[in-house]
C-alpha cells in the first residue's frame, strides 16, 4: 500500500554545473483545487440558499483513481476514474450532507450552525493544500495533466468561505445575478 | 490488494482505535463522532472504499498506526 503519510511533495530542479537551470518539474501527488458550489435546500419550514467557496486537494492513489479530499469543508472525500467524475461524486456527495443536515435540523438557525461547523472544521488536509500551493507556485509552471484544460485561480482572489441565506423571506429579493455556476478550478499564483 | 475494506472490520478499528466514538446512520450516510469532531460523510455500503477511511482517520484524528494494523486504510 502506497504511504500516504510520508512527505506529500518533492520538487525536483536540474540544475546542471554552473549553467542556468535549464528545466525544472515539479512533482506533487497533492493538487490543489478551489471549488464554487451553490444549493437550493429546504428543510423544516424553511428555504435556505447555500453558496460555498471551497478548497479540496486531487490525488490519483494506488487504487488507480482520482480522490478528491476535502480541505474546506474537511469532512468528505470521492474518487473517480478522472478528475471530472470525481468532482461530480464529490459534489453530489456534499449536496447529499446538506440534506442530511436539514433533516435533523428543526429550523433554519440549528440548519446554518450545523452547516457552518461543517464546513469550517478543519484537519491536517489544511496544510497539506497550503504546501501542494507552495509546490505549485515554487515550480511557477503550468499544472500538469489532466490539471492543464482546468480555469486557474488565485485563492487570494477567492477566500474560502459560506454562506447560508435564508430565502423565504418576505423581503427576499430575487436575481438573476445570484446565481453561482458549480465549478472547480486550479489553485496558481497570484 | 483490496482498495475497500469490510464495514465490520472498520468497525473494529473503530473500538479499538477510536474509544468513545459514535455511530450512526443519517439518510445519505454513517455519521461517526470522536474527539469532539464530526464525520458526517462515511458510506452506507457494507464494503467501504480506502480513500473515505483514510479521510475519516485523518479527519478525526484517529490513531494511524492503529488503524494501519487493522489494514483499513
Amino acid at each position: 500500500m502506497q504511504d500516504h503519510y510520508k512527505p506529500i511533495t518533492t520538487v525536483q530542479g536540474v540544475p546542471s554545473g554552473n549553467k542556468l537551470m535549464t528545466e525544472a518539474s515539479v512533482e506533487s501527488k497533492n493538487h490543489p483545487i478551489m471549488i464554487t458550489l451553490q444549493d437550493t435546500i429546504s428543510g423544516d419550514g424553511f428555504l435556505a440558499g447555500v453558496t460555498l467557496s471551497g478548497r479540496a486537494l486531487m490525488r490519483k492513489e494506488d487504487d488507480g483513481k482520482w480522490w478528491m479530499y476535502g480541505v474546506r469543508p474537511a469532512a468528505i472525500a470521492e474518487s473517480g476514474s478522472n478528475i471530472e467524475e470525481a468532482f461530480l461524486r464529490f459534489r453530489q456527495k456534499y449536496k447529499e450532507t446538506l440534506f442530511d443536515i436539514a433533516q435533523e435540523s428543526r429550523d433554519f438557525e440549528a440548519f446554518r450552525a450545523e452547516v457552518e461547523r461543517f464546513f469550517y472544521e478543519g484537519d491536517e488536509d489544511e496544510q497539506a493544500w497550503g504546501v501542494a500551493l507552495r509546490a505549485v507556485r515554487s515550480g511557477n509552471i503550468a499544472p500538469p495533466e489532466p490539471f492543464s484544460k482546468l480555469r486557474r485561480e488565485s485563492p487570494e482572489s477567492r477566500p474560502s468561505q459560506i454562506g447560508v441565506e435564508r430565502l423565504d423571506r418576505k423581503d427576499k429579493r430575487f436575481m438573476s445575478s445570484d446565481n453561482v455556476t458549480d465549478t472547480f478550478s486550479v489553485a496558481q499564483a497570484a | 490488494m483490496s482498495a475497500s475494506a469490510a464495514f465490520a472490520d472498520i468497525k473494529k478499528m473503530l473500538d479499538e482505535c477510536a474509544p468513545g466514538h459514535t455511530l450512526r446512520l443519517a439518510n445519505h450516510s454513517r455519521v461517526v463522532t470522536y474527539n469532539n469532531k464530526l464525520y458526517r460523510t462515511l458510506p452506507k455500503f457494507d464494503n467501504i472504499e480506502l480513500g473515505h477511511i483514510r479521510k475519516m482517520v485523518r479527519h478525526l484524528g484517529i490513531n494511524q498506526e492503529c488503524a494501519k494494523r487493522h489494514g483499513v486504510i
